[in-house]
């Protein structure tokens, strides 16, 4: 005898099944309980927003195994159409593509959602993809505003989904090592009293960005997606196709240099010390950028309490200069100072001349370091010997990674997803250390200090 | 010891000499043609060992290996090519013309220096690839590269001078 079973989807089957509410917490253990290998087994993903970001993500999963991609949206029709695109020639297979986030979540079955647009829309969308039943990995800033931010961690708790913040760095097995082993395990940098981290670019990578109009959304697109908001007037076409484009530069819109770029970082300073800051300082301006609504230079002071000691973490974003050596968090401490970067060509280990020489030289023969060079004294007429430290002795990682630098946390997701591991960075262990992030700018404008409390910081 | 002895003694020294000198400039000029085909073939990932055991984090070391082919061809390197791009006395179809024969031109100018074939005519040829190329380094103010150059020509005006002891040669002529 024949039977044929009716069709129906894995989300069909939640949303009509009368134990469906029972099993929607229990989704992530059914994952896990699936067997690998099948081609049942592959995670159907969905990205909302497909620009520049996306385009970062799908290059840093495509040689992951067992995703099958099945829908991409973004208001704007040609971002789509190249992310099809992508798809189609790198698997050979069509995705379905919508304008619509809410249509998309609504046709499709999916396990996953990358939501990559404005830091304005991440917190509606990736609560919107969390109560449609998907797993979801947002980008950093959570949102443009702590509040925003918030309503991710409830939506998580709320539907036991999971829900991976786009702090890469975190999933980064050079960061990894530097902290449990270097930091923690092997305290090679004594007591980190103080921290020193930038992000500086060029004029030329700060300019406006620019497209051709025929592919831009209409207006009344725009405005219905909010890319008015904050304005003081009714903004022609011209004006919200620029925010469209340089959302960034808005205040409603995103949370300015210091989100876009510092969260990355300020996040590592929180992350090493394994603590929240106790009060940020901060000075900004507009100083070239005169019409844009956010600083273009940013630079704060967060002091923290630590097990050891208080510590002082200086950060600052440029966006009118890339001198001072790119991007890095510096860790320094009485013993070394670790300098770490995503690039391994930014990343240095410094040992003091008063450290125990014995103890890294023993690092190094286990494999922990490689050493590189003894320091030496600059010398010269104008050195004062009394004013001079010894110089100190370079180290390097051991490795480095071989893999896109975002790759390692897309894998730690789509490996949380399938129950094989944790995530490394969740939306309330994002929020915590985000939160003193949202906090700079009101600093900045206010030129007062700001003394964190609980209401400041909690998720 | 008679002064036949002396002589014939005398003659030893030049022909080693020669032979010395040709070997070195041989050498010298067939690999540095055979270098401008080298470049880094597909890089090498080996996990990092800590205490002995492949590490847990996943950290590599990458280890680029040398190959040689003709697509990884450069007569003159990249960075002096763009310096000299910009000299005003050094025509560009110049430029294309010294970029791809450099490279030949010293390996095969080695092998016959190495062999001996037709020795004072390539000790000759291989003087004027060098002048050439001071000539360049002159106009980008390398007078390190200069210098150096210099002692080529000085060990091809010795081999010239001592070229009547060349005696181990496969084609004598010229």
């Amino acid at each position: 005898m024949d039977f044929k079973l009716p069709s129906l989807s894995r989300r069909e089957f939640l949303s009509k099944s009368t134990i469906g509410a029972g099993l929607v917490l229990g989704a992530p253990s059914i994952l896990k309980a699936k067997a690998s290998g099948s081609p049942g087994d592959d995670i159907r993903v969905g990205f909302i927003g497909c620009g520049k970001q996306q385009e970062v993500l799908f290059n840093a999963m495509v040689n992951i195994p067992g995703i099958r991609y099945v829908a991409a949206c973004d208001i704007m029709k040609a971002r789509v159409g190249r992310t099809f695109s992508a798809i189609k020639s790198r698997f050979n297979y069509n995705i379905n593509r919508y304008l619509s986030a809410e249509e998309m979540l609504d046709k499709e079955d999916l396990d996953a959602v990358f939501v990559a647009t404005p830091d304005f829309w991440h917190a509606p969308h990736t609560v919107m993809a969390l109560e449609a039943g998907c797993h979801v990995y947002c980008e950093k800033m959570m949102s443009n505003t702590i509040e925003g931010a918030r309503s991710i961690v409830a939506a998580m708790d709320r539907t036991g989904k999971l829900c991976q913040i786009g702090h890469q760095r975190r999933s980064n097995p050079r960061y990894q090592f530097v902290l449990n082993e270097l930091i923690q395990n092997e305290n090679v940098c004594g007591q980190i009293i103080n921290i020193n981290g930038q992000w500086n670019r060029a004029l030329s990578s700060s300019q406006d960005i620019v497209s051709k109009p025929s592919i831009l959304p209409e207006a009344n697109i725009l405005r219905e997606y909010g890319f008015n908001a904050g304005a003081d007037h009714t903004l022609s076409l011209e004006e919200l196709r620029h925010r469209f484009l340089n959302w960034r530069f808005y205040t409603e819109l995103s949370g300015g240099p210091i989100s876009d770029l510092g969260a990355h970082q300020i996040d590592i300073f929180n992350w090493f010390l394994g603590t929240q800051p106790k009060s940020v300082m901060a000075s900004g301006g507009r100083s070239y950028f005169k019409d844009r609504e956010h600083f273009d230079n940013v630079m704060c002071i967060f002091e923290y309490e630590t097990a050891l000691g208080s510590a002082r973490a200086f950060y600052q974003v440029l966006t009118t200069t890339s001198s001072g050596g790119g991007y890095y968090e510096t860790f320094m401490g009485t013993d070394g100072t670790i300098e770490m970067s995503e690039r391994e060509a930014y990343t240095n280990i410094y040992k003091e001349s008063g450290a125990d020489s014995t103890k890294w030289d023993e690092l190094v023969r286990r494999g922990l370091l490689k050493k590189e060079s003894v320091g030496v004294a600059a010398g010269g007429s104008d050195a004062i010997a009394s004013y001079e430290s010894a110089p100190p002795d370079k180290y390097a990682l051991p490795g480095g990674m071989s893999k896109q630098p975002h790759t390692p946390h897309v894998e730690n997701f789509y490996g949380a997803i399938r129950g094989d591991t944790k995530l490394t960075c969740d939306a309330r262990h994002a929020l915590e250390s985000e939160a003193p992030i949202y906090w700079v700018n009101p600093a900045a404008n206010s030129h007062e200090i700001i003394n964190f409390t609980e209401e400041h910081l909690h998720a | 010891m008679t002064s036949k002895e002396n002589i014939c003694s005398n003659d030893l020294g030049y022909t080693l000499g020669i032979l010395l000198l040709r070997l070195w400039l041989g050498v010298r000029a067939f690999q540095t043609g055979i270098e401008k085909f080298a470049g880094s073939g597909k890089p090498v990932d080996s996990t990092v060992l800590v205490d002995g055991a492949p590490n847990t984090y996943g950290l590599t070391e990458t280890t680029a290996t040398k190959v040689y082919a003709m697509s990884n061809y450069n007569g003159v390197p990249a960075p002096l090519y763009d310096k000299f791009i910009n000299e005003p006395l050094i025509p560009e179809f110049a430029l294309n013309i010294y970029n791809v024969v450099l490279g030949p031109a010293l390996i095969i100018l080695g092998l016959t220096l190495f062999l001996g074939i037709a020795t004072r005519f390539s000790l000759f040829l291989m003087g004027l690839i060098y002048t050439s190329l001071t000539f360049g380094l002159i106009l980008i103010k390398q007078d390190a590269g200069i210098a150096w150059l210099g002692v080529h020509i000085i060990m091809i005006v010795m081999a010239l001078a001592l070229a009547k002891y060349n005696k181990f040669a496969i084609f004598k002529k010229w």
